[in-house]
């Protein structure tokens, strides 16, 4: 029975087959709002209003040619998607949407799970700088060059703003971080700061505009994806998606108050939590313009950890006062 | 300054350089020099008359010269300078010392009507691709295009 | 930090025609910038001197779709000047107006270009949104929304009745709207203003030496107009200002357009109220006699300028075109030097490249099997990159700028 749940667990939810549905879901949410933004209509022939149009690209991807250049190498190339792909959805794992148990540690929700995902997040940043360096291109250099750039600018902002939620709470595994929050909701107001810095961040980390500077099309054609074609470019696109989802859970979790209530509240919880992020992501997409690599580290250093830190500082200060 | 006072003061700059001025139709002056006075006249305009500005330059093909027309334009006129050169020693000197702006339109001339200008500062061609044949000028008369017979591959 | 170079185009998705620029970078920054023309050349000089007069006005039309009625009034009027005809008054004031209305709808194209090479999208979409009803007007006016044929030898070939009025007005205040609202965005959206400021600067005497044209000059606080030193069609009679800007920038000759497309309203408002009844045509004669003329027109990308030299016959004996993006190159690459490899397609963008407009030479001959063929622009396309591939093979070794 445990084995069961176990394997439900990672393959059908939230596993592989609820994430691969619902990154499609989101990035059709994301498209579809960031066209009627501008005033268009987006996806609308595949499926009803277009729902199924990332899985029609997703799977037009996989039926193309797979070409890899004859500098290139060939090991890497192939190894680098799966390999991306297969981090996130471990990352995945650790979201507190069900199966675990308040009080035990288990496989999926154990302290320090905040730092797992964490990290595990940060690892795609290298996979992409690794693809761009492995072209033999000079416009994926040029794309992972930027990647390790604006690694250095979100990354230390994006920690101390997760961190801050935990410290109130007193804890490093997100699950009970999540209970903290649903027993004491007013404690969520203290976190607004990190909340909107860690929104931010994650659009730099997700590399969409304003900060989509490494694979900014009109500049240097692909960046780091200039390469890949085929079935790597198409995990390349859906690890994309699915970053986002883990990404905007992640926020959610912590910052929101995380998705109670077991198996059926707990999924309507996190469907309408992460959708809260994901507007606020395509809405910042949609009234933004693409920024410079050396605005962007000035930017992040100048604003988001000064805000980070004082988040940070907020924080403990409440704690004082609540202990 | 109406088209009188501007034909007055270029006589008055020029002296015995320019050879002919005509005014066609109001606000365009056409002069006319010697080309081994070109870039004197040229520097003199743009001291004494204030043109600094240089449209284009036009080659023409009239059999035996060519004759280059610089075009020269500010709010008043428009005063074009013509010069003419012999087909068979086709060179004139460069005015990129006075209008560093002239150099792309001394390189088309160059490409087109193989005229050979003297001192330019960067004579790769402009506009014809790298392997066009050398010695061959389309902008002259005696070049004409023929469209070839369309080979029908498969086909009789 | 060592030095390579990289090539920008031909193809490339910064680039909407290809022009091929080499450039050499240290890190981020351009140390060198140089341009290599002659991917658009079509043979139109050569072939102008084929076709009767008639025929080359629907020739100098295809010199680009974005400007195209640039080049017609600029050649049609050319040669009224030649053949000593009038045209009357309100086909003036008509072409006058196809001309304002076409300015709005380029500098609107311009600028959501420049939204969609700084990365901002919404802006893109908003400006053409609003350019499509420009596009609608025109259509009701000739028929097409690019490449209208509104002129004649003599005047102009369609007449506008009250009811077309009545739209173009109505249309007039939305846009006007709009614009402002563009404006505001424009000035203070402070992502897209980053990207916009300080970038591709210019100096007011560098622009003058290098003898640059339109609103990349008119941003460096040169006060260079066709419109008022060489009054052509009914601008004689018009009320209008001459918009500059002093930042010498790309920031510059955003303001520079967006002054300029509320000028282009109050112009078109003042023809449409204004409109002189009567003719709209004169008859041109077939034969022109020897003479030759200059003829200028401010296009939305700066001065346009024609030579026109006829010899008698039917056909004539020079026709010379010089579109405003070709004056604007040298200024260019002196705008490149020193930039980001980031700012590339904005400075690019800039100038408001019509390459298809400042390239229209003769036809190509294949060197090696010698035959004379009219290249199409996709194998000219595939010729090139094959060239370059041959000639420059040490591109593909690249250093590790580290």
């Amino acid at each position: 029975m445990a084995v069961l749940k176990t394997l439900l667990y990672l393959l059908v939810y939230p596993g592989l087959l609820f994430l691969f549905i619902y990154s499609t879901f989101a990035e059709w949410f994301d498209r579809k709002l960031y066209a009627r933004f501008q005033n268009r209509i987006g996806p609308l022939h595949t499926g009803r209003s277009g729902i199924l149009q990332p899985i029609a690209d997703f799977v037009k991807l996989m039926a193309k040619e797979d070409i890899v250049p004859a500098k290139a190498d060939k090991g890497m190339f192939t190894a680098l998607p799966v390999f991306a792909l297969a981090i996130v959805c471990t990352a995945a794992m650790y979201l507190p949407v069900w199966h675990f148990e308040a009080g035990t540690a288990s496989y999926n929700s154990f302290p320090g799970d905040l730092i797992v995902v964490v990290y595990l997040l940060s690892l795609p940043t290298l996979i992409f700088f690794l693809a761009g360096w492995h072209s033999s291109n000079f416009f994926s250099t040029i794309g992972g060059v930027r990647v390790l750039t604006m690694l250095f600018g979100y990354e230390i902002p994006l920690l101390l703003a997760v961190l801050s939620p935990a410290i109130l709470a007193g804890s490093w595994r997100i699950a009970e971080i999540a209970q903290f929050y649903q027993g004491r909701p007013v404690l969520l107001l203290p976190n607004i700061i990190g909340f909107f810095v860690a929104v931010i961040c994650l659009q730099a980390k997700l590399e969409r505009v304003p900060f989509d500077i490494p694979h900014a099309e009109t500049e240097i054609v692909g960046g780091t994806f200039t390469e890949f074609s085929g079935k790597k470019l198409a995990f390349f696109r859906l690890l994309s998606d699915i970053e986002m989802v883990v990404g905007a859970g992640l926020v959610a979790a912590v910052f929101m108050g995380g998705f109670p209530g077991g198996l059926i509240w707990g999924f309507i919880y996190f469907i309408i939590k992460t959708l809260i992020v994901i507007f606020l992501l395509t809405a910042l997409r949609a009234a933004c313009a693409r920024i410079r690599i050396d605005q962007m580290v000035t930017f992040s250093w100048r604003y988001l950890a000064p805000l980070a830190v004082l988040q940070l500082l907020i924080v403990i200060i409440i704690k004082g006062f609540l202990l | 300054m109406t088209d009188n006072e501007i034909i007055n003061k270029a006589k008055e700059t020029l002296g015995n350089i320019a050879i002919e001025i005509t005014n066609p139709a109001p606000r365009r002056i056409f002069l006319k020099v010697d080309k081994k006075d070109l870039v004197e006249a040229v520097q003199r305009l743009k001291q004494g008359l204030d043109y600094n500005f240089l449209s284009t330059i036009s080659g023409l093909d009239k059999g035996e010269v060519f004759e280059v027309l610089y075009h020269f334009t500010n709010e008043f006129a428009v005063l074009t300078v013509r010069t003419t050169t012999s087909r068979n020693d086709p060179k004139i000197p460069t005015i990129t010392g006075v209008i560093p702006g002239a150099i792309l339109y001394e390189r088309e001339l160059q490409d087109m009507f193989g005229l050979v200008i003297e001192n330019i500062p960067d004579p790769r061609p402009l506009v014809l691709p790298d392997d066009w044949p050398a010695n061959v000028y389309p902008l002259r008369k005696d070049w004409k295009y023929e469209r070839p017979v369309e080979k029908i591959p498969g086909g009789e | 930090m060592a030095e390579f170079k990289v090539p920008i185009g031909p193809q490339h998705p910064a680039l909407k025609e290809p022009i091929s620029l080499r450039m050499t970078f240290e890190g981020e920054v351009i140390k060198d910038a140089d341009m290599r023309l002659g991917y658009n050349h079509r043979g139109l000089e050569k072939l102008a001197e084929q076709k009767t007069f008639i025929q080359n006005l629907y020739l100098t039309e295809r010199i680009c779709g974005i400007c195209s009625h640039s080049h017609t009034t600029c050649y049609a009027q050319g040669v009224e000047k030649l053949m000593g005809i009038e045209p009357p008054k309100r086909g003036l004031y008509i072409r006058t107006l196809v001309a304002e209305l076409e300015r709005v709808h380029s500098h609107l194209l311009w600028l959501g270009v420049a939204g969609h090479e700084a990365g901002f999208d919404t802006f893109f979409m908003y400006t053409w949104r609003d350019r499509e009803v420009v596009m609608d007007i025109l259509e009701i006016i000739s028929g097409n929304r690019v490449h209208y044929a509104m002129n004649a030898l003599g005047g102009v070939r369609r007449d506008i009745d009250d009811l077309q009025k009545k739209k173009i007005l109505d249309s007039l205040d939305l846009l006007t709207k709009r614009t402002a609202y563009y404006a505001n965005i424009g000035t203070n959206e402070p992502t897209f203003v980053a990207r916009l400021a300080g970038v591709g600067v210019l100096p007011k005497q560098t622009a003058i030496d290098l003898c640059a044209v339109g609103p990349t000059m008119r941003a460096s606080d040169i006060p260079r107009d066709v419109r008022k030193d060489d009054p052509y069609a009914a601008y004689a009679e018009l009320p209008f200002e001459v918009c500059t800007a002093n930042t010498c920038d790309v920031l510059g000759r955003t303001i520079v357009r967006i002054k300029e497309l509320f000028e282009c309203y109050k112009m078109i408002e003042f023809i449409l109220k204004n409109l002189p009844a009567g003719d709209i045509r004169v008859k041109a004669p077939r034969r022109v006699k020897e003479a030759e003329v200059v003829s200028r027109y401010e296009a939305p990308r700066g001065e346009n300028i024609h030579y026109i030299k006829s010899n008698g016959t039917d056909k004539p004996e020079r026709l010379k075109v010089r579109a405003p993006t070709l004056a604007n190159y040298p200024a260019t690459l002196v705008m490149l030097k020193n930039g980001y490899i980031a700012d590339i397609p904005l400075i690019f963008a800039a100038i408001d490249p019509c390459v298809c407009c400042a390239e229209r030479l003769v036809a190509m001959t294949d060197y090696h099997t010698g035959e004379t063929n009219i290249v199409r622009m996709s194998e000219l396309r595939q010729k090139s990159i094959e060239h370059y591939k041959r000639v420059n093979p040490a591109k593909k070794e690249i250093v590790w700028p580290f």
